[in-house]
């Protein structure tokens, strides 16, 4: 196990060095001066010079490059242009509000996903089943910014029961943060509801045409125990690489329900910070995301030694 | 006595007069403004976005002098201002009682303060120009700035009234960015990042009758649709500037709300790259000018609103010339100019639309349909802000593109060879020189008129319309300005009707 954490931990900064170096080149590189984009397009060139010597952007790539590392070594970190904070304060309050939404949707469609994959592969081919996977089809088939506009129209202007958007912040109003967090979460989380329930599926029918399964059945085992004390453990193994995959997604911003719901995560951040040109803001968030993916597969990767003892992570 | 006597019927016949047209303003409440993009900032003085003097110009910070809804300069911090006979030297004359929200007092030697700092680069205003013309300034008492010109500018007042000259506190003004300290009728309270932005009412107002809110908060929401739900479901009150016009026009028919399409000082136009073939030619530039539809494209745009434009002036600038009859919509001209600068079956050219601003985007594709008609084939890009500012702005690889130019009294542009339309006429720089020049209205009024007249004639751009004011509010928020002549959102006069 140790063995494996620290080859984990190696990989992980393998992974974070590749990222710094690619998004720190390909900002160096992307045309779009931040000086002239804060200056606009008037300023004077004595102006922008003062600005681009401020921002430091008159130094040579090393030295950029250097300096930024730096400052993430010493725990500092860079300093937002935009929004005048350190960008691990700004990291920190957004994804006070990232990550519940992604635990939420994520919550969401798990809670669903798993009994109705489950009933759908236990009906299979039965009206029942086909019931759940047109359900799944058009979940999959919906573009997730209309769904949010659709939910917002229904539950927001029609209802009136939940608020269009904004967040009041936690400290402020955590039942109205919760609330304010329940539209989006639903809207990501129904998407990924239809494809997790596909997925629990096929992987359940699978597992459900093994030869233990029959066995546990000759036994005499009744069917519950069959499915869910013997198959279901098996059958999740798919699921959860493709869970992790989908959180890391999340966290990494769902920027477009984010926009839609104008909710302050860090998807919607990372957004305006490249239309803006926040280059310290950008870098960091994507480097963080890119972390945040490395170590949600890590997570994963632990929960199958959960799910199946016959997986030992120290490849021993 | 007399005087006394006078004042009371003048005050009597108002109160008569505004108490039988109108309700009175009424105290209090908190009005929340959907503004669409969130401000990079919030110091005016740092940063040219829209967004930042959208929040706090006029609400947080004031300047010497101010915008009024009809365009006019109105006293500001300043109760009034003399100019000398030669134009040159401005004597403002500053208000007693006015502090800052934090208690420090604002008089003659802050404003030299803000004006002196304005001026230096490395401050980092965006418009250190308007500044620069400045030799000196006195204060020769507490309450009066006297500042000398190098030169005669008939446009310093307008400078001054910007959200480039507010006035910052000069002993806390360190983090204007994040935490604004102005002399405004709001106090800033505080800016939830990718949220909003709150302001309350300041009880030390120099003007003790406003503002009528206690509470003003700024909410950020950029979609177009979930700008309409927001309003629609009662979490906002207004929207400043709707993004979608279409659904303007649809609430324009529900009652709960209305709509001010009033004007603004941002000019649409095809920027044009006049050193790039076959855009070099004037007779080309005059034959587009003649196969664009302006009605047409306001109608397909912007959904009606919006007014064509001949030049680059907009009608809610003082001295707009109206030269939108200069190139009527006319195919067969254009068809024939083309012909006689060489072009008798059209060609091929590349417009490339900054993807940020979907007027753009929407405004290009029914340009390029009409020119098509006339046998210019368009290729459409899209690209990036960022792009579009490297690219387009700076390195001018262009033939057209499409963009708002939003500051007001901006002609002077077109004095400038290297800006991105380069554009190059001495006619020009003379007529503008002239108009900076100019010591009375009169004048002004003729030398302005002539500048728009020249690029009109040059056909340099396609000069399509004049961006609307397009603001969407519950049908009870009363004060809200129809017209917007500057850059703000002012909540100084708002009050809700009960």
């Amino acid at each position: 196990m140790t063995r494996y954490l620290i080859k984990k931990m190696v990989s992980l900064a393998a992974v974070l060095f590749l990222v710094s170096l690619t998004v720190f080149s390909v900002l160096f590189v992307l045309p779009g001066d931040p000086a002239q984009i804060i200056l606009g397009i008037n300023a004077s060139p004595e102006t922008l010079a003062a600005l681009r010597a401020r921002l430091g952007l008159d130094q040579p790539f090393w030295a950029q490059y250097n300096s930024w590392i730096g400052s993430l070594l010493q725990g500092t970190g860079g300093h937002s242009i935009t929004y005048d904070m350190a960008v691990f304060e700004l990291i920190g309050s957004r994804l006070a509000v990232t990550g519940p939404l992604a635990i939420m949707a994520m919550a969401l469609a798990v809670v669903l996903a798993l009994p109705l994959g489950i009933f759908a592969a236990r009906h299979q081919n039965r009206p029942a089943d086909a019931a759940v996977m047109a359900g799944t089809q058009l979940g999959l088939a919906v573009p997730e910014f209309w769904l949010g506009i659709l939910l917002m129209l229904l539950f927001s202007v029609h209802w009136g029961i939940f608020s269009a958007g904004g967040f009041p912040g936690w400290d402020e109003d955590v039942w109205g943060s919760l609330k304010a967090l329940f539209l989006p979460a639903l809207a990501l989380g129904l998407i990924r509801t239809a494809i997790l329930t596909r997925l629990t599926r096929s992987s359940m029918l699978e597992v459900l045409r093994e030869d233990y399964v029959r066995t546990a059945r000759a036994k005499g085992l009744r069917e519950r125990t069959v499915v869910y004390g013997h198959a279901l453990k098996n059958a999740l193994i798919p699921v959860l690489t493709i869970l992790g995959l989908q959180m890391g997604q999340l966290l990494a911003g769902a920027i477009i329900i984010e926009n839609v719901f104008s909710l302050p995560g860090l998807g919607r951040l990372v957004f305006q910070a490249i239309g803006q040109r926040d280059l310290p803001v950008v870098r960091e968030v994507v480097l963080f995301m890119a972390a945040a993916v490395v170590v949600v597969n890590f997570l994963v990767d632990l929960s199958y030694a959960a799910v199946d003892p016959r997986i030992r992570l120290d490849g021993q | 006595m007399k005087y006394a006597l006078c004042a009371l019927v003048l005050i009597l016949s108002l109160v008569v007069v505004s108490s039988a047209f109108a309700q009175a303003p009424i105290k209090g409440g908190t009005l929340t403004v959907c503004q669409p993009a969130e401000p990079p900032g919030l110091d005016p003085t740092t940063h040219t976005a829209a967004a930042i003097d959208r929040v706090v110009y006029a609400n947080i910070y004031e300047g010497l002098v101010k915008v009024d809804s009809g365009g006019g300069f109105l006293p500001g911090l300043a109760n009034g201002w003399n100019i000398s006979a030669d134009g040159l030297v401005y004597t403002f004359n500053l208000r007693k009682g006015v502090t800052f929200h934090n208690g420090e007092p604002f008089d003659a030697a802050v404003a030299k303060w803000n004006l002196e700092q304005a001026a230096l680069p490395e401050n980092g205003n965006p418009h250190p120009e308007y500044f620069n013309g400045i030799a000196t300034v006195d204060a020769p008492d507490s309450h009066t700035l006297v500042i000398r010109l190098d030169a005669v500018d008939a446009l310093f007042i307008a400078h001054m009234a910007e959200g480039d000259a507010v006035m910052r506190p000069m002993k806390s003004d360190a983090d204007a960015k994040s935490n604004p300290i102005g002399t405004g009728p709001f106090k800033f309270v505080k800016w939830e990042r990718g949220d909003r932005v709150e302001m309350v009412r300041f009880d030390g107002y120099w003007n003790p009758f406003l503002p009528y809110l206690d509470r003003v908060v700024f909410r950020f929401i950029s979609d177009p649709a979930a700008q309409v739900a927001a309003l629609k479901a009662g979490d906002i009150d207004v929207i400043g500037s709707i993004a979608a016009p279409e659904s303007a026009m649809m609430l324009e028919k529900d009652l709960r709300f209305k709509v001010y399409a009033g004007t603004t000082t941002g000019e649409v136009i095809m920027s044009t790259n006049n050193l790039a073939a076959p855009f070099d030619n004037r007779m080309v530039r005059r034959a587009m000018a003649h196969a664009i539809d302006r009605q047409a494209v306001v109608d397909l745009v912007m959904f009606g609103y919006g007014t064509p434009i001949g030049s680059h002036w907009s009608p809610s600038t003082p001295y707009y010339k109206d030269l939108t009859g200069r190139y009527p919509y006319d195919p067969e001209t254009a068809r024939a100019l083309l012909k006689e600068a060489g072009y008798p079956n059209g060609f091929s050219a590349t417009i490339k639309l900054p993807a940020i601003y979907s007027y753009s985007r929407r405004a290009g594709e029914v340009i390029a349909d009409m020119l098509s008609r006339v046998g210019i084939d368009l290729t459409i890009e899209i690209v990036e802000w960022g792009q579009w500012i490297d690219r387009i702005f700076k390195k001018k690889e262009y033939q057209l593109t499409m963009i708002g130019h939003v500051e007001a009294w901006d002609i002077g542009i077109y004095a400038k060879p290297d800006y991105y339309f380069q554009y190059d006429s001495q006619a020009f720089r003379d007529a503008y020189a002239n108009a900076l020049k100019a010591p009375d209205e009169a004048g002004k009024a003729k030398w302005f008129g002539r500048c728009q007249e020249i690029i009109a004639d040059d056909a340099v751009n396609g000069f399509l319309f004049s961006a609307p004011s397009l603001a969407v509010m519950k049908a009870n928020v009363m004060g809200w300005w129809e017209n917007y002549p500057t850059i703000a959102l002012d909540c100084t006069a708002v009050w809700w009707k009960q």
